[in-house]
């Protein structure tokens, strides 16, 4: 699950996180020797002494200018200069003993590093406490062995203290385990996003992703009440008027002349509703498949367009019309707005993602937040997929979507 | 007469100039938006403006403003508004501040070429037209607390005409009843609305303003 989220969060446009964090990727990292862990540990009781005297010795000196209103920013302020040094030293640590990777561009609040220190004190105060009882424990065994050597002990008193030995030796060991444990799970809710921060940073997407779908539909909603409105119903309400002057009409070759007319724009509306249906959704896409739909933009569009189709696996209905749909508007805009002359479209699978690719020669500078482009954009996202437009002053405009196929 | 045509979609424009021109009208101006109406009118002074309320550059109501601002300045010239869909609001502007020499029609009315034709008459002969699917409209809407829901058949029928700016000859012919029985009706019709006695034409309109904003 926590790797989904780490994935599902750096699959984002805006929620990408750099590397993703130790609990992901550290298969791909070698795990280094227990030696190094085992000083990584030690060390990490050493430097939970001075992090203690920190808090104890700047906690004291900036209390009072804590409390009081005017000064708390300052004194925050100078606190955490110092908490930060102390936990870039503990990231350190992380890093070289314990090979953990942490993302680059994550700056933690305030508040996390601090709980971070205090947690560190006392896990490293602890573990120091820990490991010296082992070495009590060391003292102590040899001290019985001493014993049994020289025959001063008895059987029953060796079995009651190797029994307790063992008992104390197995929490002992339990106890350094779980405060290993514990340190590297608070580096990582500290130096990269929580899986609480994930888990948000998702639900933002999705918010977004769902709102700008929502945006997209209405959008080619009222795309299609307009196609409607300003061609098939005026269309009709002409030919209705012509039918009409052709009744009122006395002469009878002028109502000829005006029924052929009427005849030929019947034709017309009926070629514009063609159209109208196709654009609200291609009929082909569902029966022969997004390739046959892909052919019909070129139909239809009013520039010469290539199509370079490469893809050789089957592709999801959603996926398909989801490509359908960002050809077609990319192809629409570059028609209407950047009197380009030639448009390529390229269609190719990489691994598990369906890459789109549509270039033409005009002269750029679409605007990526315009209705049109933020429209396929919601579609992407949607998906789960990445739309990039470059389009330069000047052009070309290259537009690419990248949908995941699974 | 004299007729300014403001119609974005070119096809429907040139089939209503021809249609004019049939009935022997002059179209002085056609219009592929509502921009400069209003100072083509100053100009030209046709005797009637027929515009689309639906008009570039946003589509939404251009032509209805325009229209409002023509009815202000030169209350001598007809309007008649052409709407995509029903609109009781956009009825209400227009008749307003003066129920005369004004129409509202749905657009698709315009491919009935008579009816089209007769409210353009009407309209230049001072009357106000209101699509009779309005009218039917806002019958289907009332509910037994409105007034209107209190009217019989017979006096929704002569509302209806008398909505449409028929005179009460007319609305006689209309229904095959006697002049007298429209009479009859309409007083019970003014009765049922509450309209105070003022003259009987500013009654017939305060009839059709309640109707509306019933």
């Amino acid at each position: 699950m926590h790797q989904d989220l780490r994935g599902a969060a750096s699959r984002g446009l805006a929620g990408a996180l750099g590397t993703p964090g130790p609990s992901a990727g550290t298969s791909a990292v070698p795990t280094p020797s227990r030696w190094r862990r085992g000083t990584g540990i030690l060390l990490g009781c050493l430097t939970a002494l001075p992090a203690s005297l920190y808090f104890l010795v700047a906690g004291a000196a900036l209390g009072p200018f804590l409390l009081w209103p005017r000064t708390r920013a300052d004194a925050l302020g100078l606190l955490m200069t110092g908490a930060r040094t102390l936990t870039a030293l503990e990231r350190g640590r992380r890093t070289l003993f314990f090979a953990d990777r942490f993302p680059e561009h994550y700056t933690a609040s305030d508040q996390k590093i601090l709980r971070y220190l205090a947690v560190r004190c006392y896990t490293g105060l602890l573990c120091a406490v820990v490991i010296a009882l082992l070495g009590f424990g060391t003292v102590l065994a040899g001290l019985l062995a001493d014993g049994v050597w020289r025959g001063s002990l008895g059987w029953e008193e060796l079995l009651t203290q190797a029994g307790l030995g063992g008992v104390l030796l197995f929490l002992d060991l339990q106890g350094l385990r779980s405060l290993a444990a514990l340190d590297a799970r608070s580096a990582v809710e500290c130096f990269g996003p929580s899986e609480r921060e994930l888990l948000q940073r998702r639900i933002d997407e999705l918010a977004a992703s769902r709102a700008a779908v929502v945006r997209a539909v209405d959008a080619e909603r009222r795309r299609i009440e307009r196609d409607l409105h300003d061609g098939v119903q005026q269309r009709l309400v002409a030919l209705a008027m012509l039918l009409g002057r052709a009744r009122r009409s006395r002469d009878p070759e002028r109502t000829d002349a005006l029924l052929l007319q009427a005849h030929e724009e019947s034709q017309g509306v009926l070629t514009e509703l063609r159209e109208v249906a196709w654009r609200a959704y291609p009929s082909a896409l569902d029966s022969l498949g997004l390739r046959e739909a892909l052919g019909g933009v070129a139909e239809r569009c009013g520039i010469p367009l290539r199509i370079r189709y490469e893809v050789d696996t089957p592709l999801s209905r959603p996926v398909e019309t989801a490509a359908y749909f960002v050809v077609s508007e990319a192809v629409t805009n570059a028609a209407k707005h950047s009197c380009a002359t030639a448009v390529e479209v390229r269609a190719a699978v990489h691994g598990e993602r369906l890459v789109l690719r549509i270039e033409d020669d005009g002269k750029g500078g679409a605007d990526p937040a315009g209705s049109g482009l933020s429209g396929l954009r919601g579609r992407v996202d949607a998906l789960d997929g990445v739309l990039d437009v470059e389009s330069p002053l000047g052009g070309p405009t290259i537009v690419t979507a990248e949908l995941p196929c699974a | 007469m004299r007729v300014i045509l403001a119609e974005d979609s070119a096809l429907l424009r040139e089939g209503l100039v021809r249609l004019l021109a049939d009935e022997g009208h002059e179209v002085v101006a056609a219009l592929g938006d509502a921009v400069t109406l209003p100072e083509q009118v100053d100009e030209l002074r046709p005797d009637i403006v027929v515009v689309d309320i639906r008009m570039p550059p946003t589509h939404t109501v251009e032509g209805l403003r325009a229209a409002v601002e023509i009815r202000e300045r030169r209350p001598e010239t007809g309007v008649l508004v052409l709407s995509q869909h029903i609109e009781r609001t956009y009825a209400v502007q227009l008749l307003a501040s003066n129920a005369e020499r004004v129409g509202y029609l749905l657009k698709d009315r315009v491919a009935q070429v008579e009816e089209f034709l007769d409210a353009l008459e009407r309209v230049h002969s001072g009357g106000a037209v209101i699509d009779p699917e309005v009218v039917r409209q806002l019958l289907v809407r009332t509910t037994h607390a409105d007034p209107l829901a209190r009217l019989t058949p017979r006096e929704r029928s002569v509302l209806e005409a008398l909505a449409q700016g028929y005179t009460n000859t007319a609305i006689a012919e209309k229904l095959h009843i006697s002049v007298s029985a429209v009479e009859k009706n309409l007083n019970a019709v003014f009765d049922k609305l509450d309209l105070s006695h003022t003259t009987g034409y500013n009654r017939r309109i305060l009839a059709v303003l309640r109707y509306l904003q019933s």
